[in-house]
């Protein structure tokens, strides 16, 4: 690995973990976590996206342990977003978000029999009272758990591909041609 | 504890959540979580009772979320393994200074991008949230809504999330070339400057955690049949 993509991935990591302060701000529902896991394989490919991934969930869980059981997913998406940047689908928001949405489904495929197996489906207020609102509505437990993981995860990915490609277009192209797949995620090369 | 080499302190941080999910609930997990407490106790980096509030602190809201959502039985079984998960890293991060874990991984031979990968990023985390801070209170400053729809609440996030990310990335190339002046793409193997002291006590107490959780592992598959 080049030593650029070896200096990529901790500033991906601090990405992934810095956001939330902007995402505090506005008040929206969404945690944006891997933004830096899909950007950092977007420009450089998979094995910096995982590697940025492994170690976001790893960096995370000295702040709260809860977060280490969930690697899984963050290496499911530096996949999903490798394949994403290969066809291009970071082109425009059109194809981003929509791409976007089906990491939402995959995403909370992966984390429901974490959530459910490990944390009883407790990871985090919000996740139990959508886990809870399940059930009255009668849903068994591992469907409800799955509501709850499906509600946190569609629009949270939904959104992070947007911003990937926002960002991925803002990049001088210069700056991108130094980061091996940036152009091709772009559908420039 | 503190003064243990990190790969112990690592190999007990391990091994506890481990044998909680493997040995039979409740009681494996509630053994293994009142030694998880014993171990806040020790003297570390933080007075021991600093340590123990903050792993009780950590686990209590999933106390209440897991009898919320499940009967007695089930509730306490997840809730005391969660529990030890979280005691035994509480404890970690508080009794092992990083810039440690490095010097081991450095004297172990792991390569020294795999120890850069780690204390880089544990030193980039803060400083890029100290950013993200600043760049809130900047676009405030010039008047930017952060309240509103959900679509104003969305540009906003784009006016501060943008900036961040390209001023981190921006850097790479920076940092990229500090990497090479400090020449870690020669591939050399580094010599540590302060190697934690190992002993052969210490190695065995590992192998018998080891073993210990595989033990765990094999012992619950046999019974399950």
């Amino acid at each position: 690995m080049s030593i650029r993509l070896l200096a990529l991935i901790p500033v991906a990591v601090a990405i992934n973990l810095a956001l939330s302060a902007a995402v505090d701000a506005v008040n929206l529902p969404l945690f944006l976590d891997t933004t830096g896991t899909i950007l950092a394989t977007a420009l450089a490919g998979p094995v910096v996206g995982v590697a940025t991934g492994a170690l976001t969930s790893l960096t995370n869980s000295f702040r709260n342990p809860t977060y280490l059981p969930f690697v899984a997913v963050q290496v499911l998406v530096a996949l999903y977003a490798w394949f994403a940047a290969r066809a291009g689908l970071f082109r425009n928001l059109k194809v981003a978000i929509p791409a976007g949405l089906g990491l939402g489904i995959l995403a909370a495929a992966a984390s429901t029999p974490i959530s459910y197996k490990i944390f009883g489906c407790s990871t985090s207020g919000g996740v139990t009272l959508m886990t809870l609102l399940g059930r009255k509505l009668g849903m068994s437990d591992i469907v409800a758990c799955a509501f709850s993981a499906f509600v946190s995860d569609f629009g949270d990915k939904a959104v992070t591909f947007g911003l990937v490609a926002t960002v991925l277009h803002a990049l001088p192209k210069r700056t991108a041609a130094r980061f091996p797949l940036a152009l091709r995620s772009i559908g420039a090369a | 504890m503190s003064g243990r080499h990190p790969f112990t302190l690592l190999a007990f941080a391990a091994a506890l959540p481990a044998l909680a999910w493997t040995l039979p609930a409740p009681w494996g997990a509630a053994g293994t979580f009142a030694v998880a407490l014993l171990l806040c106790l020790t003297p570390g980096s933080r007075p021991g009772l600093g340590i123990l509030r903050t792993a009780i602190l950590t686990a209590a809201p999933f106390w209440l979320f897991l009898f919320l959502l499940h009967d007695r039985a089930t509730a306490l079984a997840i809730a005391l393994r969660l529990s030890t998960m979280i005691a035994s890293f509480v404890w970690l991060v508080a009794i092992l200074p990083p810039a440690r874990l490095v010097e081991a991984l450095v004297a172990a031979g792991y390569s020294v991008h795999v120890a850069f990968l780690f204390a880089a990023t544990l030193s980039a985390v803060p400083v890029m949230r100290a950013r993200a801070q600043r760049i809130v209170d900047a676009q405030r400053c010039r008047g930017l809504a952060t309240r509103g729809g959900p679509l104003t609440r969305l540009r906003a996030l784009r006016a501060l999330a943008l900036p961040l990310v390209l001023s981190a990335l921006h850097e790479v190339d920076e940092r990229a070339l500090a990497l090479e002046t400090r020449g870690l793409s020669a591939g050399a193997r580094r010599t540590a400057l302060a190697p934690p002291p190992d002993s052969t006590a210490e190695r065995v107490v590992r192998w018998t955690l080891v073993a210990a959780c595989v033990a765990g592992v094999v012992g619950r598959v046999l019974w399950r049949v």
